[in-house]
Order: C-alpha cells, then sequence, then structure tokens
C-alpha cells in the first residue's frame, strides 16, 4: 500500500507546550482514515502543518509523495480544516468558481452544480453564504474541498453543526467519496460512533503522540471480552483468574472475562466442573469510544457529548 | 500559478460590488456630478455679472480641447481623493483572507509569494480600470461644461500630448501602487482590514503635513535627499512637475529626478519585501 502522508518525528511546539511531539505516521491510499483524539491531542496541528498553514518545529511530513508546501502535490488534496467561512457577499455557486479558479481550474459549470447537488446545496446555490447556517457552511466547506477533484481530501469535524439527517448524508457522502470516487479521505471527528461507521483504519493521538493506530475491526476486536451472567461470582473470578493470560472484573451483575478466545472452552468447562451455574456467556466487542478511553486515558469531552445529547433529542 | 492567483482575485474582487463602486467608481462619479453642478452655478454667476451681454457672445470665442483636458485629467488620476478611496479595494484584496478566514480554502495549492503577488496584480488590474474610468470622467466633465456653457468642442492631440499623456498616467499608476504598498505591508502585518484601510490614510496625512509646514519647521529643502526619501508624494510631485513643465521654465535642480525615482522606488520594493517576507512564514491558521 503507498502512503498519502507520511510524518517522521513531526514536532511542533508552542512554547512550553508541545502540541505534535515526534509524531511518525503513514497513512495508506484508499478508503476512510480516522484521526482521533481528544481537545489538545494535536489532530489540528497535524492537519495544518499537511496543509502548509503552519511549519513545523521538527521532523518531516510529505503529502502526496511531495514535501509540504509542494505546490504541485497539494494540489492532488482538498481539505476543510474546522468551520470554514467564506466571503459572505458570494454565493455558494460563486464561491467554488471562485475556489475552482484559485486552484487552477477553468470553472466548469457542470462540475460546480454536480458538487453543490452531491452536498446537497442545490437549492441554495444562487444564495449569499452570508445567511448560511453552520451546517450550510460545512456543507460549502466540504463541496470546496473537493471541487478540484482530489486524491486526496482532509476534513476536520465534517459534521459539526449538522442535523442528524445531515449527519447520515454526510456519513453516506463520505463512504461514497472513497468508494464510487476513489478519494483517500482524512477524517477527524470528536463523534467516535460516526469515525467506527464511516473509518476503515484510525490513529489515535494523545497528547502529541500516536498512541494506537489500525484497522476500527482490528482495534475493536482486540477489546472484546467475554460476558459471563453466573453464580456464584466470586468462584467465576476466581476460576477465570486462575487461568493463564486471563483476567476478570465485575461490571454490574456480570463477570468480564479478557482472555484468548480459544479458550473459551476451558474456561467454560473449569466453571461447570466447579459448579457454577451459568445463565448467559457471549462475547462483546469493544467499541471504539471504550478503545479511545483506555488509550487516552480519558473520557469523551463535553463538547462531544452535548453534541451527541443534541443529535439524539 | 500566479495568473491563477491573479485570476481568481480578480472574480472575487468583481462580485464584491461595494468594493469595486467605492474604490474605483465613486470618485469619478462625483468628479462628474461635482463638475455638472460647478458649471451650472458657474454659468449662472457669470450670466449675472455679465449683465447685459448677449447670450453666447462669451461663450462663441470660448473652445473646449478635449486632447488638452485628457492630459490634464491624467496629471490628477492619482489624487488625493483616488488614493484614499482606492484603499477600499486595496484593503478588501490585502486584508480579505483575514477578515472572511479563507486563507486555509486557498493557501494549501499555490505558493506563498503567488498568493501574495496576485493580490497585488489584481490591484493593478483595478488601478488601470480605475484609472481609464477617471479619465473617461474627466472627459465627460469637461464635454458637459462645454455644452451647458455652450463652448465648442475639439480634439487636438499631438505627439507631445501623447507622451504627457503616457508620463502622466504611468506616474498616477505607481504613486498609486507605491501608496496601496503600505496597505499591503499593514494588511499583513495587522490581519487588519479597518487597519489596512486607516494607516495608509494617517500615514499619508502626516506626509502631507509634513511636506507643507513640516518642511519648513526642519527648515529642510523639499528638493534635498532626506526630504525626497521621507515624502514620496513630494517625489510624485517633483516627477509630475518635469513631465508638466512649460516651455521657457526653469529646469529642475540638478539629482531632483533621480532622488524622486529613488523615493518611489523605496517606497514600493520595501513595503512589498516586508509583506512577502512575513507573509511567508506566518501561520495563516490564526485569522
Amino acid at each position: 500500500m503507498t502512503a498519502v502522508i507520511e510524518t517522521r518525528n513531526l514536532t511542533k511546539t508552542y512554547g512550553a507546550v508541545r502540541a505534535l511531539d515526534g509524531l511518525s505516521l503513514s497513512i495508506p491510499r484508499g478508503g476512510v482514515y480516522g484521526v482521533l483524539g481528544p481537545n489538545g491531542a494535536g489532530k489540528s496541528t497535524l492537519f495544518r502543518i499537511l496543509l502548509g498553514l503552519i511549519r513545523p518545529t521538527d521532523g518531516e511530513a510529505s503529502v502526496m509523495g511531495g514535501r509540504i508546501g509542494d505546490v504541485a502535490a497539494s494540489r492532488r488534496m482538498g481539505s476543510m480544516i474546522e468551520t470554514p467561512r467564506f466571503p459572505p457577499f458570494m454565493t455558494a455557486r460563486q464561491v467554488l468558481v471562485w475556489l475552482s479558479a484559485a486552484h487552477g481550474l477553468t470553472p466548469d459549470p457542470a462540475r460546480v452544480s454536480g458538487w453543490l447537488e452531491r452536498v446537497g446545496l442545490t437549492e441554495a446555490a444562487d444564495r449569499k453564504v452570508r445567511g448560511f447556517s453552520v451546517g450550510m457552511m460545512q456543507r460549502l466547506g466540504v463541496a470546496g474541498a473537493l471541487i478540484t477533484d482530489p486524491e486526496l481530501v482532509i476534513l476536520d469535524e465534517p459534521t459539526s453543526g449538522m442535523d442528524p439527517p445531515g449527519i447520515q448524508e454526510m456519513r453516506a457522502l463520505i463512504r461514497s467519496l472513497a468508494e464510487r470516487d476513489g478519494i483517500t479521505v482524512i477524517l477527524a471527528s470528536h463523534q467516535l460512533l460516526e469515525v467506527q461507521r464511516v473509518c476503515d483504519r484510525v490513529a489515535i493521538l494523545n497528547r502529541g503522540k500516536l498512541v494506537r493506530e489500525g484497522a476500527v475491526s482490528e482495534l475493536t476486536a482486540s477489546g472484546e471480552r467475554l460476558r459471563l451472567s453466573v453464580t456464584p461470582i466470586s468462584k467465576t473470578l476466581e476460576i477465570v483468574s486462575g487461568l493463564p493470560g486471563a483476567s476478570g472484573v465485575l461490571e454490574g451483575d456480570a463477570v468480564m472475562a479478557t482472555l484468548p478466545r480459544a479458550d473459551t472452552p476451558a474456561l467454560l468447562r473449569a466453571l461447570i466442573q466447579a459448579g457454577v451455574d451459568i445463565d448467559e456467556a457471549r462475547w462483546i466487542g469493544a467499541d471504539l469510544e471504550s478503545v479511545f478511553m483506555s488509550e487516552t486515558g480519558s473520557v469523551q469531552h463535553p463538547e462531544s457529548i452535548i453534541q451527541e445529547v443534541g443529535h439524539a433529542g | 500559478m500566479l495568473a491563477d492567483s491573479v485570476l481568481s482575485e480578480l472574480y472575487r474582487l468583481s462580485r464584491n460590488r461595494m468594493a469595486v463602486f467605492w474604490s474605483a467608481l465613486f470618485v469619478p462619479l462625483l468628479f462628474v456630478v461635482g463638475g455638472m453642478a460647478f458649471h451650472l452655478i458657474s454659468k449662472s454667476k457669470t450670466a449675472e455679472m455679465s449683465g447685459d451681454l448677449a447670450p453666447g457672445v462669451a461663450a462663441s470665442i470660448a473652445v473646449t480641447n478635449l486632447g488638452h483636458d485628457l492630459v490634464q485629467g491624467a496629471g490628477i488620476v492619482a489624487n488625493g481623493a483616488v488614493l484614499v478611496f482606492m484603499l477600499i479595494g486595496a484593503a478588501t484584496l490585502y486584508a480579505g483572507d483575514y477578515r472572511w478566514e479563507t486563507w486555509r480554502l486557498i493557501s494549501a495549492r499555490n505558493s506563498r509569494l503567488n498568493l501574495i503577488l496576485g493580490k497585488v496584480g489584481a490591484f493593478k488590474v483595478l488601478t488601470l480600470a480605475a484609472m481609464v474610468v477617471f479619465l473617461i470622467a474627466g472627459l465627460v466633465f469637461s464635454t458637459s461644461g462645454a455644452l451647458i456653457n455652450g463652448h465648442s468642442i475639439t480634439f487636438s492631440f499631438d505627439g507631445g500630448d501623447a507622451a504627457d499623456l503616457g508620463l502622466l498616467l504611468l506616474l498616477g499608476y505607481i504613486r498609486i501602487i507605491q501608496y496601496a504598498m503600505v496597505a499591503l505591508l499593514t494588511a499583513v502585518l495587522t490581519r487588519s482590514l479597518l487597519a489596512t484601510l486607516f494607516v495608509p490614510v494617517v500615514l499619508g496625512f502626516g506626509q502631507t503635513l509634513l511636506g507643507g509646514p513640516g518642511l519648513a519647521i526642519l527648515q529642510w529643502e523639499p528638493t534635498a535627499w532626506q526630504s525626497q526619501l521621507l515624502l514620496p508624494g513630494l517625489a510624485f510631485d517633483a516627477l509630475k512637475a518635469m513631465v508638466t513643465v512649460g516651455v521657457g521654465a526653469p529646469p529642475a535642480p540638478d539629482g531632483l529626478m533621480l532622488k524622486a525615482i529613488v523615493s518611489l522606488a523605496l517606497w514600493t520594493i520595501v513595503p512589498l519585501a516586508g509583506a512577502v517576507a512575513w507573509f511567508n512564514r506566518q501561520d495563516l491558521s490564526k485569522e
């Protein structure tokens, strides 16, 4: 797999604060790649460096095989960093024409209309952006990132400020970009459920360092545990802890056992032989949130919880 | 690459009708409307003063030479009002991306040098357009004056007039671009649209004061190096006087042309170089 982005020992300091601390990361071509981390983990700093908005203090990074600032390589990339803003006197259509021209393309009305349609802004295409909601700005930002038909697109919180149907549409668009258009999408989001649903691979950053990287399926599988509804619990905990490479904790009224899947029959046999009543034994896969929390040692940021509560409502 | 930047800036500017109106159209429009009012008022005053003179007697001997007026118009194409109002366009172009937080949309796909020179290029096009509009306004002013006052109209324009016209337009163009370079440097340093608008105005006002009573207080000759280098407006006036000087007028002091050219060049190149250097190392994620 060729890498679209590679960083080596990338470091960025702001005074005494190390926003990125020797980050080495290789993001493969194809699919949707999530960059996760609590606030201050270094996600935005990483994106800003990749886009040439700021310079690293140390280390190297390449985008599409070119060094940062290599315009030829950068032109194969689109981006939307944070909530986008646009000149308020322009319409959505004019913004895309302007961005096309800024990127060296002859503005193509069909392409402009096509991207406006794909992000759901056809009806608002000829309205001035000064009246746009945050969600509409996000949609236009995504269209702006894609107007040049890039091979790689970086989207920072693309669903921020969107309503639940909008989030679903954006999720579908991101998957279709990867699957239908063959664009590599790099996505940062606080909403771990969204990332789990849309991303193929993720990198988890914490305090400017890479703490975990891999396919979403691998990360969640590695955290799966055996849930045992049993009586008596103390005996069960004793037996689980006695098995080599296994451990158990009490969560609610069940024992959660961590052990290799292959050892399940042996454990169940041992429990039965010890006279333990087994009401239920079920493997439960870890979700990305639990992986994230265990890797970063943090709970989700209140902002994302508020967003999720808001979306749920 | 540079062409992409210039074209995109021009496209965006063309959508900003308010900025285009105030920077390129307002002063010429005011010139035409104010000029017509002036002609009408002066005609009525003249009629009152001439009393029993038959109408048309004085007018019949007056001739309006549009060729001559065109050259005169070129001489005032970089007047104070034009300079100040052109700053609206300059501020929009130079500080707009900071104000609208749009640097991050465009900065990844072009070099920093091209991005900033694209803005300068777009402003040059705006300046040329504004100068053309101003010259047309001047012709409208002269024609309307002739029609109101009943003067006959001619268009006499020889090679000397063409040379004067070209030189005056070039000087006016350089003066506007030079003045806007201060705005460019201000925009990059302050990231503020208002500062980009007002810092050059305040600086220009200060230089005007210094060029008047200030020089007398300091006991500096207007033709001295320090006066010319400190006051680009003075340098511009000196060069303009050399172009428009009449036959038999005393020659300009030795070396004045060089001093004036150096002054305008420095006031153009130094702010541009400073802006480019600062912009190259600027964190564009902070807007």
